[in-house]
């Protein structure tokens, strides 16, 4: 960076230049963001979609505009790649992500505001300006695509930039956890009849949809993805099996390189969880049985 | 805030000059953009009547804008015309309070050349760096507005090289990439105080506001424009050991009939000033004249 360029006496420029050697000096696996050779108040930025939500494994890349009065007045975002929760080439409201603009102050930075924007990014919009509300398969996807190639934007070199910061990322963000609900759904479901059946056949008969209304839809398979095996619930076993199954279908390769520690120990809690579910839905039946009339209730399950 | 559209009007013009950059056009048209465009049609508005700083004036020149006014006021003003010379207005943006002080205590430094009240602020400073490092927040974030002051102080003692006249002294005041940086620096003093002594603090944010310690820092304190009320005095007094009497024209009369005008004196809380007890004796170097939602400077006799 040439700092020569700059005024170093104005008081914009030499904070600006603070913030770039910070952010160089302390990088985040969920972040990368500098300035343009040619003009640093002119930012490129991506972020990593946030963990635990359908935005995770995504690269999203963007924009940020600083003003001449930066740190009195607040940088302006913009995000480039589709990701189904902000619109892209508009003006992210600061509002929204509680940095009310006329609230700014100059002791949040570009930093504190991509922190903000990450974790806004699985916020419901509530129909704020610039925001969509797309549904969680769409963001998947979205989430998905955003891998393979950055946004094609402005100058060669700042293309060359934005180019530098997806290789960045893709060398910190893991993976979109699993392949499209849809194929999942195909692939597996008629397994997880099966087992379904067998699992309701050996616990007695339970019906399985007293402890959730709607099977196998694709929203609630994606979101039971770690449940655990015990449960007797075609729903929740089919997800079960496509966590066990790699997905073969997926043309992501790095899907299959997917870090498994965290996931491992979800699994447990889940499996903690569903068993004790399990025992509560079998104390709750022997409970009903053995107090005769009185579960009339039940006879809706 | 009358005349909205007017005003938008003006901001609009004003927004289109003072971008820096060029690839700017579609980032306008925004909600943030119209509340920035407002407020800085406002500060326009308020700078076109009057410098951050203003010139002295004799107190006759405040009675001139009651002439017609309450007969209270007036009598007030014949009050304070027993003790008071003259009058330095401050523009009315949110900052007065702040920007009064900074004038008024850097005045003063000049004219007493004071080496060891700068010393011990100096000290006071360096303790306010390590409260705020304490509470968190990042160096780079603070550090320009410290420098600043420091500099600002350094140059109004004479003898060096930076040394300044009582007239640069006025001009710096009015250049807003000096002024705002001072206020900002007590801004940030302020609130690392009132975060220090949170406990302390606590009731009388209560009483204002609904808002946490931290949360009225955040809303009230740091961003530049939000106005200060004793909290902030009391704060900014305590933290750098500078005691500040503030004088009060209201409309309050005095049950009796007769009129006086009340003052208060923020007298730093370990502070071992040798009259302070003393009571009557004492007088803090620094006046401000408070009119609901405003302070200028006042000027003894």
């Amino acid at each position: 960076m040439a700092d020569d360029k700059y005024n170093l006496k104005n008081p914009a420029v030499k904070r600006i230049l603070q913030e770039v050697k910070e952010m160089q000096s302390n990088p985040s696996d969920d972040f990368m963001s500098l300035p343009l050779e040619e003009n640093i108040f002119e930012w490129q930025f991506a972020i990593r979609g946030p963990r635990d939500s359908e935005f995770e494994g995504g690269i999203y890349h963007g924009r940020i505009q600083l003003p001449a009065e930066y740190p009195f007045k607040p940088p302006s975002f913009m995000l480039l790649t589709p990701n189904g929760r902000f619109e892209t080439q508009t003006k992210i409201c600061l509002s929204i992500s509680n940095h009310h603009p006329e609230h700014w102050q100059p002791s949040w930075s570009v930093r504190t505001a991509l922190v903000a924007l990450i974790a806004f990014m699985p916020t419901n919009p509530n129909g704020a300006l610039g925001s969509l509300d797309y549904k969680k398969e769409e963001r998947r996807a979205l989430a998905i695509k955003s891998r393979e190639t950055p946004p094609k934007f402005g100058t060669p070199e700042r293309q060359k930039l934005i180019d530098e910061i997806h290789e960045y990322m893709l060398s910190k963000a893991p993976p979109v956890p699993q392949s499209s609900p849809s194929q999942a759904l195909e692939e597996n479901s008629p397994k997880s009849e099966d087992e379904a059946q067998k699992s309701s056949v050996d616990d007695g008969a339970a019906p399985a949809s007293e402890s959730l209304p709607n099977p196998p839809a694709g929203d609630v398979i994606v979101e039971r993805v770690l449940e655990a095996p015990v449960n007797p619930n075609p729903g929740r076993v089919s997800v079960r099996a496509v966590r066990e199954v790699p997905p073969t279908s997926t043309s992501n390769q790095m899907l299959q390189t997917r870090v498994q520690k965290p996931a491992d120990d979800r699994l447990f809690t889940w499996a903690a969880v569903g068993l004790t579910l399990a025992i509560l839905v079998l104390l709750l039946k022997k409970f009903m049985k053995s107090s005769g009339p009185g579960a009339v209730f039940m006879d809706g399950s | 805030m009358q005349n909205q559209e007017g005003l938008q009007a003006d901001g609009e013009v004003k927004s289109a000059t003072s971008v820096p950059a060029t690839e700017f056009d579609e980032w306008a048209n925004f909600a943030d953009n119209d509340i920035m465009q407002q407020h800085s049609a406002i500060h326009a508005e308020e700078a076109e009547k009057i410098p951050y700083v203003a010139d002295k004036e004799p107190l006759s020149s405040l009675a001139a804008e009651y002439q017609s006014g309450s007969t209270i006021l007036l009598e007030k003003i014949k009050v304070l015309n027993e003790q008071y010379a003259s009058i330095r207005r401050t523009r009315g943006d949110g900052n007065c309070f702040f920007r009064s002080f900074m004038f008024s205590y850097l005045e003063h430094i000049l004219e007493s050349q004071d080496q060891a009240e700068v010393n011990r602020i100096k000290a006071n400073v360096e303790e306010c760096r390590k409260t705020l490092q304490g509470l968190g927040y990042t160096d780079f974030t603070f550090e320009d507005f410290f420098t600043l002051f420091i500099e600002q102080l350094d140059s109004v003692l004479q003898g060096n090289e930076d040394s300044i006249s009582h007239d640069e002294l006025v001009v710096r005041s009015r250049d807003q990439s000096i002024s705002d940086y001072v206020v900002m620096f007590f801004r940030f003093v302020t609130a690392g105080e009132i975060q220090k002594r949170s406990e302390f603090f606590e009731p009388f944010i209560m009483g204002l506001t609904n808002a946490t310690v931290e949360q009225f820092c955040k809303s009230s304190v740091e961003p530049m424009g939000e106005e200060s009320d004793h909290v902030h005095i009391t704060a900014l007094s305590d933290a750098l050991g500078v005691p500040i009497r503030v004088v009060y024209l209201d409309r309050s009369s005095c049950d009796n009939g007769g009129v006086s005008v009340n003052h208060h004196d923020f007298i730093p809380a370990d502070s071992n000033l040798p009259n302070a007890s003393g009571g009557k004796t004492f007088s803090p170097f620094i006046t401000l004249l408070y009119r609901p939602g405003h302070y200028d400077i006042l000027y003894q006799k």
